[in-house]
């Protein structure tokens, strides 16, 4: 098995991944969508009735959006989250009431009129659980309209719900390989024209392929050639993976733990097999 | 209503980038231009920002 990676940074990665099946494939990809932990917002406690401010002005704890699409609207703002730091909170020691290793509270107070954005979350904390995406707009407040709220962050993963999701766009393609026949080659340019990613270009009056990587297996430039010069083909044993993350984690995170899960996963199936045969 | 904090269709985080793109393209940029270099390259991305119409404000007085 062979890794070239082309770009892991904070939130893309992109690499080559060779010697392996299909199958190794794909599971790296579902294990990145639905394994990789993350914290959220789960809970959040709304102040109800009127609230004041320091110059005494009364303002009515209301808005133009129903509480519960509040709370959802805040459950997608992506949280930074340490892998290293955090446990399930019904796994931790404190039995689920919630402790500085399960939970991250933030606090939201902000007065209309005028947009709540995620920026406007307090972390009761260190700064660095601010969140990072500071300009996602939650709610417009109107005139005499105020918002106060406890925000609860906890972990969990993707199989519950899509806000825990750390990847997005995750995909991976069969490396492709593009032949070309330059005996048969007429020259006419026709499958330069059809390609629709650019892979091939012009050298010298013969067709060449500029970006390899680009090319994503669409096939046109073999149905505009028609002498048959040129064939494209996947290698499935050689795959380009790519895939973004929402910002929680990093790229190079999010991958690492994929693949410390999955491992896990492995050694915990291995583990059950042998137990069928001892039994 | 708000914009939506997420793509519908992947997932990637779109709300924060929507009232950037709303000020640029005010300036006078051209709309593909702005999606491109806020990074939107799906379309199911791009189509969030572009077919998004603010309506809160009509909301507000009757909340």
């Amino acid at each position: 098995m062979d890794l070239k990676i082309i770009d892991m940074s904070d939130r893309h990665g992109k690499f080559v991944i060779s010697g392996i099946r299909p199958d190794m494939a794909n599971a790296i990809r579902r294990c990145l969508m639905t394994e990789v932990p993350k914290m959220a917002i789960e809970n959040v406690e709304f102040h109800l009735g009127s609230i004041r401010d320091e110059e005494g002005n009364e303002y009515e704890s209301v808005s133009p959006l129903f509480n519960e699409i509040i709370s959802h609207r805040l459950g997608l703002v992506p949280v930074p989250t340490d892998p290293t730091l955090y446990t399930y909170k019904d796994e931790c020691v404190c039995d689920g009431e919630g402790c500085p290793s399960c939970t991250i509270i933030y606090s939201l107070n902000k007065r209309g009129p005028g947009d709540v954005y995620s920026g406007d979350l307090e972390p009761l904390g260190g700064p660095e659980l601010r969140v990072k995406d500071e300009l996602i707009p939650i709610v417009r407040l109107g005139p005499g309209q105020a918002i106060l709220a406890y925000v609860y962050a906890e972990l969990g993963t993707a199989k519950r719900h899509v806000k825990w999701q750390v990847t997005s766009g995750t995909n991976y393609r069969y490396y492709p390989t593009v032949n070309i026949d330059l005996d048969k080659c007429e020259g006419d340019r026709a499958c330069i024209e059809a390609c629709p990613r650019d892979v091939l270009k012009d050298l010298d009056g013969k067709v060449a392929v500029d970006d390899l990587e680009a090319c994503i297996l669409c096939r046109s430039c073999e149905e505009a050639c028609d002498v048959g010069a040129i064939t494209v083909s996947g290698d499935d044993t050689k795959f380009l993976f790519e895939f973004e993350t929402d910002g929680s984690l990093t790229a190079h995170q999010a991958l690492d733990k994929a693949l410390e899960i999955l491992e896990q996963e492995y050694e915990e199936f291995r583990e059950s097999v042998s137990a069928m045969e001892t039994a | 209503m708000m914009v939506p904090v997420r793509c519908f269709t992947c997932g990637k985080v779109i709300g924060g980038i929507y009232p950037t793109y709303l000020k640029r393209v005010q300036m006078g940029e051209e709309p593909k231009a702005v999606l491109n270099d806020l990074g939107l390259k799906r379309y199911c991305c791009r189509r969030m920002i572009v077919a998004h119409a603010d309506l809160v404000d009509e909301v507000i007085p009757l909340g």
